[in-house]
């Protein structure tokens, strides 16, 4: 399964925002919040939307898309 | 917020509440079975361990709240299976003192028969609301997930008990059986949960 990776622990961090925090902002539990940074979840389109908004970043600031982390690998 | 000893403590309350309930249930049965109580007295006995669910659903929405995986859906799931748990073992009572009582034939039968399915009908519907309502995609996709074991034990089971069934090689098995085999998966599927995303389920 491919997961993505993201940058969302740090910006979190930038926030000083605790992962209870992130995820009453998101409306989602903590558990999710901890699933996505973690990479152990991908979120929707639209939370991943939500929470490039709520950071005020694209998403592709947020979620490294799989294809260009592959190709830097090679 | 819960504190780091809390979430253990939370999770064992649970577990506790519900070995309790569990006990609790075989006791009754074995006293109802073994002394007669009548339909009263075997309602009142069955009651006690019931009540023992107040308690059981308390600790584990606290579970829930600690190790983070609480939502408003979840919550609303939790009173709702609470409420048909106890109208389920009420139509079961109606049923058999109804049934025991007096010769039912016809469509009263039909009533009577049908009468503990309606909880039951509820609990689905209880299921299924929270697949509707619950707005956390990560937690409702664990549900899904752990529903697909169940439903996958379950279309196991009953092809195997089946055959082995048509050559008489184990009992009947009423099919109302299902229900419960299947939220038994729905457990597995949690614990199979836990092993792919290293944490407890709601």
């Amino acid at each position: 399964m491919l997961i993505l990776e993201n940058r969302l622990r740090v910006l979190r961090a930038e926030h000083n925002w605790s992962q209870q925090d992130l995820a009453e902002r998101l409306e989602v539990s903590r558990q999710s919040v901890n699933a996505v940074e973690t990479g152990k979840y991908d979120p929707s389109l639209p939370l991943a939307f939500r929470i490039a908004e709520l950071f005020d970043l694209p998403i592709e600031e947020i979620f490294v898309s799989p294809s260009r982390r592959s190709s830097k690998a090679i | 917020m819960m504190s780091v000893t809390a979430e253990p403590d939370a999770k064992r309350a649970r577990f506790v509440w519900a070995a309790a309930f569990v006990i609790g249930m075989g006791i009754a049965g074995g006293v109802i079975n073994s002394v007669h109580l009548g339909l009263i007295g075997s309602f009142v006995v069955a009651l006690v361990p019931m009540l023992l669910l107040i308690p059981m659903v308390r600790s584990a929405e606290r579970a829930q709240l600690a190790i983070g995986c609480a939502t408003p859906a979840t919550h609303r799931y939790n009173r709702r299976m609470l409420v048909v748990s106890f109208g389920y073992l009420l139509a079961l009572f109606v049923t058999l003192g109804v049934t025991r009582r007096f010769e039912v034939q016809g469509p009263l039968l039909w009533v009577m028969a049908l009468l503990p399915t309606i909880p039951i009908l509820g609990m689905i519907l209880a299921m299924g609301r929270l697949l509707v309502e619950e707005t956390d995609e990560y937690q409702r996709m664990r549900f899904v997930r752990a529903s697909l074991v169940a439903t996958g034990l379950v279309l196991v089971l009953a092809s195997l008990w089946g055959f082995l069934e048509m050559f008489n090689l184990v009992p009947h098995i009423w099919l109302w059986a299902v229900f419960p085999v299947w939220a038994i998966g729905l457990g597995i599927g949690q614990i199979a949960n836990r092993w792919l995303f290293g944490e407890p389920g709601c």
